[in-house]
């Protein structure tokens, strides 16, 4: 008995941290969107007026779009990225150990130095990215990749894969180096082309590994909120606006707690699709 | 067995494209940091005339960038100690206690994990608000421990586990107390557990960016994710400065995660060895 109170009391930070800072913030998400607060007023419960309002709102469906195309895209790109990392890093080159450090570091950089650091690669005026196209004679004047419409979203996504395209290659990496070298031996002793080899020995011991990374990556770039703020703030005219951002931008920029808290609960059963999505496309896969 | 001839270039060719993919932006980076504002500005050059540290002078005499790293520091290593320290506990109550309800503590930091803390910021600000916490530091601190504490939990218990507890039990015939055998023998033997989760919640208090973005409105408690992103929108001819301030960011959190992932490799080839 003194026993079992001893290791209570050693388990109670934690416990009263996941109380006070994860479970009751969370009940109170869902009372606030079912309230008219705002910085500085108690609030009054006013049912689903919020949700209504919400939903009506252009930004709104945006915003769905935009979560959902960035997303997909966004893991698609990291996932093949990745994947090809990972094939030339198992590879017997030379250096591989220092390969592999280096191409690891926009992973183990801050994600906001990064995206500092792509704004002003797309600037319009100064940036390289213009200069370097200018120079190669690719383009003929400069192109204003955060502001115009159709380039901002290609832009972002593409800093974001930038950044995060190493965690898929190392952790593709680990799972091909648990593969046993003696597969692809008798494979190639009967013929089997590279491509051949790699869809049917690579692949199928990737399963597992490729399942987790992107269950987990898939909530995380859904809620991707660093690259769109430091990069476009949502725009231009919303082209940008990702769920995220819209939840900051009616929480702390119009300081309407109570939809704010909407938009974020209205999310979370897509969020939660997302994850079933993924999980049953990978289960075809592997029926497949 | 050799690898074909048009392998080998294949790979290389990759190689080098990927090198290259990445490098740029690094080397965009520190060149910009170290290029004069003319070679920024007027006279486009894609290496540094003259290199010179003006910016990086500038940026921490009239942005005064030192008291945002400072802020940066007190957040991130007093969240790191305390961190390390709660999930310890835990990790030890949860392995090597038995009571009842010890499996929901598990359940809760797994619902940490799918929810977003998108969903969380706007009720922890009327918390922090609430509080009377607005704007300071400890804010920053107490709300990361609610990220930090779970993960860093999840993984001490995998630790703990792989530590056979008849050597805490040998201890404890000898006079020990259970927390005494829990700082003696559990805690040294899972070190690299232990370096693993310091630099980890070290870095991701460092990165920590949609919080400290909420809580905290001026210079004296900005944290240096925030100041930095503050500095964008004040100046259009600011990239200089930004850049120097991007590798001030950037190099200290880059040193410590390849130091702490030799420790951690070390120890995990240690364990492996003794069994």
């Amino acid at each position: 008995m003194r026993e079992s109170l001893g290791g209570m009391g050693l388990l109670a930070p934690t416990v009263l941290i996941l109380l006070g800072l994860v479970l009751y913030p969370f009940c109170y998400a869902i009372w606030l969107a079912f309230s008219d607060k705002a910085v500085g007023s108690a609030g009054q419960w006013v049912g689903l007026r919020n949700f209504a309002y919400v939903i009506a709102w252009p930004q709104f469906s945006a915003a769905v779009f935009n979560t959902v195309v960035f997303t997909f895209s966004a893991v698609a790109l990291k996932f093949v990225l990745g994947m090809s990392v990972a094939l030339v890093l198992n590879q017997r080159i030379r250096g591989r150990n220092f390969f592999r450090a280096f191409l690891l570091l926009p992973w183990v950089m801050p994600a906001f130095v990064v995206y500092l650091v792509w704004r002003w690669l797309y600037d319009p005026l100064s940036g390289l990215i213009n200069y370097a196209l200018m120079d190669l004679g690719i383009i003929g004047s400069p192109i204003a990749f955060l502001s115009d419409r159709s380039t901002a979203m290609p832009s972002v996504i593409v800093a974001h894969v930038w950044r995060n395209f190493p965690l898929y290659a190392i952790s593709f990496l680990a799972g091909m180096q648990t593969i046993s070298q003696e597969l692809y031996d008798s494979a190639q002793v009967d013929g089997a082309s590279r491509v051949q080899q790699f869809r049917y020995i690579t692949l199928p011991g990737l399963y597992h590994i490729i399942g987790v990374i992107l269950l987990l990556t898939t909530i995380q770039t859904a809620n991707a909120f660093e690259p769109v703020y430091l990069l476009t703030g949502g725009g231009p005219s919303d082209a940008t606006m990702v769920y995220t951002m819209l939840v900051y931008v009616m929480g702390m920029v119009n300081l309407r707690l109570g939809e704010a808290a909407a938009v974020s609960t209205l999310f979370l059963p897509l969020l939660v699709g997302l994850v079933l999505v993924v999980t049953v496309l990978l289960q075809r896969k592997a029926n497949a | 067995m050799r690898e074909p001839l048009s392998v080998r270039a294949t790979t290389y060719a990759l190689l080098a494209l990927f090198v290259f993919m990445v490098a740029v932006p690094l080397f965009w980076m520190v060149t910009t940091a170290l290029k004069s504002n003319k070679d920024l500005y007027e006279d486009f050059t894609y290496l540094p005339r003259r290199p010179t540290i003006e910016h990086f002078v500038r940026v921490i005499q009239r942005e005064d960038l030192l008291t945002n790293i400072r802020n940066s520091l007190v957040v991130a290593s007093t969240t790191t100690m305390i961190t390390v320290l709660v999930s310890a506990f835990a990790a030890f109550s949860i392995v090597r206690y038995r009571y009842r309800g010890r499996e929901w503590v598990g359940r809760l930091i797994l619902f940490k994990y799918l929810l977003p803390t998108a969903m969380l910021f706007v009720p922890l600000y009327a918390i922090v608000v609430g509080l009377g916490l607005g704007n300071t530091l400890t804010s920053l601190i107490l709300t990361y421990l609610s990220f930090m504490v779970p993960f860093c939990t999840w993984m001490l218990m995998g630790y703990f586990r792989s530590i056979p507890p008849e050597l805490e039990e040998h201890a404890m015939v000898d006079g020990c107390t259970k927390i005494g055998a829990l700082f003696r023998i559990l805690l040294p033997l899972s070190a690299p557990g232990l370096v693993a989760s310091a630099v980890f919640s070290f870095t991701l208090s460092w990165n920590e960016f949609l919080l400290a973005l909420v809580f905290t409105s001026d210079h004296t408690t900005m944290t240096v994710p925030i100041k930095l992103s503050m500095m964008v929108v004040g100046d259009q001819y600011i990239w200089g400065q930004l850049m120097a301030g991007a590798v001030l960011a950037s190099v200290p959190i880059t040193i410590l995660y390849f130091l702490g992932q030799r420790f951690v490799v070390q120890g995990l080839a240690a364990g492996a060895v003794k069994g």
